[in-house]
């Protein structure tokens, strides 16, 4: 025992220094393990995370924004890749080191005046604003946003330090004016502000991707690291109802009114009878979308849709039909007329003196006499008028889907005065935009079937075809034989001997419509001022009509309906018609019947030149004959439906 | 009486087998390692797979650069396509077209327009009896690629 303790002692120093160094490492073991268990298995997303994170960076890849198309797939707005300059003023800014140590101060490479006076030029800005962009406390500034692409080229060919190039989509409206305030603009960072372009952000914009890779420490790609590439969603294509061809012709028409008849505006509406497609919606004074700069908040207006103003006699149109369609009066409806009738405590007078006539009721429209019209419409009575005023949608949105789509004004019957009855017959004390009035007449000529206007087709699918929209939704206001009155009473406004809208006339069309003088209420105080709003809304041919044009000149001078709105629907309507391939108002018994007369004309002068080679002269050859082929009706008006091209036939 | 002692005999040992050595055992010639080559061996393939490792890192930096390459040739193509679809928008103007008729090229608008309705399409134009409806000849809308933007 002795010696055993004896070598216990002689062993325990080195016995325990090791259980001590064995407990020491054990420890130590334990912790490294704990903490290799914490980091690998308790924490490992965490970390992994972390670690992702430092080594990785995500690039957001942004959507290209929908085209906006015509209807016939002619680009109204689409967008390009911009160049836009940056820079990071730290690259120019002096570093204070210690070498040697001293404090040495080390200048820039470039300092921010020698870059400013080479980028200046290129960024079309004073030198003295981009050095002082420079010269910010800040790591990055913008330069220059959505330049040329080749300018970004030549920032980069100078080769300053800090200063790069960023790719952006820039939205570009390759029309410039055309359909400026239809299909709106979109801010600098791509989003909608106005117009269709507003309207359809969501679909337009589409969704951005991501791109997500590793990188070194130098900022150089890791090869084989992560790669994820999320691509974007470009946005969906929109294809509207709008013709950049009768869009073209509306626009030019609307400013060639405004500077004759010194007008403060205009607006002009086309529309589809039997679809309510806008063929066209022009509003002048226009603007570049591709320089909002130099536009103002008045003329991005699309005062189609969202001006009210007094329709004047146009709205007389909707009376009559109301009236025909109660059966209160026909078109043959004989009725004695003054020429001023007093209605509670007011006179109303009819444009012109005349002493009390007899008119048939489809006379009171053509000339637009507002006693013959007040005196119909107290025949049908206040509910009826108001009730149809409600069936064709006075007061209430069409939902054609514009931003800031106005309803229009018009008084609850309870409310009207004693005098409103009289007042709303004849287009007064009521309000509507542009394209109600168009769209009321479209009811007219579509039997009597209102069809909701629409200014988007549809869109454009993944198969690069056209995915087309709900159709419009429809409704029967009237009917049928009350349409086709309408219509006849409405052709005589414009080809009969009374009519006020004889300018709107067509030589290969007949137009029906009626002329509208209103006077504007007054912006500041009750009643109206002096100014005028000119209308003239129809439609063409009369007899199967196709298209409805309106036209509204704002404050012009004349002041009336028939000398100044109706010249510019008959240019819109005429071109719109023979864009559309619309048959003229000829039947094919008339062509056929040309060439009879043509062919009867060239057989007798072939007998007459006959004759004289055997005889003296004829009268056939005296001057003033027509020339062979040439065919002419009985009034010596050219026979529509002969001639020459285009050859595509009417369906 | 003498006792003759008589030994006990003893038990034959047995005869050892021919040829065999029981305390002895035939050792080999001890292997010569070569550990010289061995470690150039291990040396060899330990480079062999740092060289594969490297050039299939380098092979894929290359192809990294080439597909960066090519990103970069796309974006350069799409970027003009999107200039040139918007440039022939621009031309096609109907604005800039009129202008251009009539301030570069002296045109005039069309008076006098005629009309002709044929019953059928003519045969020169390669058409059958059938006439073209409208819709099919003046609605269509041009077919947009827009998966290839």
């Amino acid at each position: 025992m002795r010696r055993a303790r004896g070598t216990r002692t002689t062993r325990d120093p080195y016995a325990r220094r090791s259980l001590v160094a064995l407990v020491l490492y054990l420890l130590a073991f334990v912790a490294v393990v704990v903490r290799l268990v914490d980091v690998q298995v308790v924490n490992a997303e965490h970390y992994a995370d972390q670690g992702l994170r430092q080594r990785t960076r995500t690039v957001e890849l942004p959507a290209t924004r929908g085209r906006v198309y015509d209807r016939e797939g002619e680009v109204l707005a689409t967008s390009i890749h911009s160049a836009t300059i940056y820079a990071d003023p730290r690259a120019y800014l002096s570093e204070e080191r210690q070498i040697n140590g001293r404090n040495v101060t080390i200048p820039p490479v470039v300092s921010a005046e020698e870059a400013a006076g080479q980028l200046a030029p290129l960024l079309q800005r004073e030198p003295a604003w981009v050095a002082e962009q420079l010269r910010k406390d800040l790591h990055f500034v913008y330069l220059g946003r959505q330049l040329d692409w080749e300018v970004g080229d030549r920032v980069l060919a100078l080769g300053l330090p800090g200063v790069g190039r960023l790719v952006e989509p820039q939205r570009v409206y390759p029309g410039s004016r055309l359909a400026g305030q239809v299909v709106g603009f979109t801010g600098i960072d791509g989003d909608g502000l106005h117009g269709l372009e507003l309207q359809h952000d969501v679909l337009l914009r589409g969704s951005p991707g991501q791109l997500a890779y590793e990188r070194a420490e130098n900022g150089l790609v890791i090869p084989a690291g992560l790669r994820e590439l999320v691509p974007a969603s470009p946005g969906t294509d929109l294809v509207l109802t709008v013709d950049r061809q009768i869009q073209h012709v509306a626009e030019q028409a609307a400013l060639e009114a405004v500077r004759e008849f010194n007008a403060v505006g205009a607006g002009v509406v086309v529309l589809e009878v039997s679809t309510g497609d806008v063929l066209a919606m022009a509003s002048v004074p226009g603007f570049d979308p591709n320089d909002l700069s130099t536009s103002t908040p008045d003329q991005r207006r699309n005062r189609t849709v969202t001006d009210v103003f007094e329709p004047g006699s146009v709205q007389k149109a909707v009376t009559a039909a109301a009236a025909l369609e109660e059966r209160v009066v026909t078109p043959e409806t004989v009725l004695q007329v003054p020429d001023t009738i007093r209605v509670g405590n007011k006179t109303f007078s009819d444009a012109h003196e005349h002493a009390t006539q007899p008119m048939t009721f489809a006379e009171i429209i053509e000339a637009s006499s507002n006693v013959g019209t007040i005196m119909v419409a107290q025949q049908l009575g206040e509910q009826r008028l108001a009730r149809y005023l409600d069936e064709f949608g006075y007061g209430r949105r069409l939902g054609v889907g514009f931003p800031g789509e106005a309803g229009g004004l018009v008084l609850p019957v309870d409310s009207w005065w004693s005098t409103s009855l009289p007042t709303i017959a004849i287009g007064q004390g009521v309000a509507v935009t542009l394209l109600q009035a168009a769209s009321f007449y479209a009811t007219i000529a579509n039997d009597g079937i209102a069809t909701q206007p629409r200014i988007v087709r549809g869109t454009v699918g993944a198969d690069g075809r056209l995915a087309p929209a709900q159709p419009a939704e429809q409704r029967t206001v009237l009917r049928k034989d009350t349409s086709a009155a309408m219509r006849e009473i409405l052709a005589r406004v414009v080809g009969g001997e009374r009519g006020t809208g004889k300018r709107a006339g067509l030589s290969a069309y007949r137009v029906a419509g009626k002329t509208g003088t209103a006077r504007k209420p007054s912006p500041d105080a009750r009643g109206y001022s002096g100014e005028y709003v000119a209308t003239f809304v129809g439609f063409a041919p009369a007899e199967d009509p196709e298209i409805v044009v309106a036209v509204m000149v704002d404050e012009p001078r004349p002041i009336w309906g028939g000398v100044v709105a109706a010249p510019v629907f008959a240019e819109v309507m005429d071109f719109a018609l023979t864009h559309r391939n619309v048959a003229p108002s000829a039947s094919r018994e008339d062509l056929e019947a040309a060439f009879d007369r043509a062919h009867l004309r060239a057989e007798l002068i072939a007998a007459e030149r006959a004759a004289q080679s055997e005889g003296p002269a004829t009268d056939a050859e005296a001057p003033g004959s027509p020339p062979v082929g040439t065919p002419s009706g009985g009034d010596g008006q050219p026979v529509v439906g002969t001639g020459a091209a285009p050859a595509a036939p009417s369906g | 009486m003498s006792a003759l002692s008589v030994a006990r005999p003893r038990r034959a040992a047995p005869a050892p087998e021919r040829g065999i050595k029981r305390h002895l055992r035939v050792v080999q010639e001890p292997r010569v390692r070569h550990t010289l080559l061995f470690a150039i061996g291990y040396l060899l393939v330990a480079a062999g797979l740092v060289f594969a490792a490297v050039t299939l890192n380098a092979l894929a930096a290359a192809d990294s650069v080439a597909a960066r390459t090519l990103d970069g040739q796309v974006v350069e193509a799409e970027r003009t396509y999107a200039r040139l679809v918007a440039e022939v928008a621009s031309l096609d103007d109907p604005g800039r077209i009129r202008e251009v008729a009539a301030d570069q090229l002296g045109m005039v608008p069309a008076e006098g327009v005629r009309y002709l309705e044929l019953a059928r399409n003519l045969p020169a134009d390669g058409h059958v009896a059938e006439a073209v409806r409208i819709g099919e000849t003046t609605d269509r809308v041009k077919p947009v690629l827009s998966a290839d933007r």
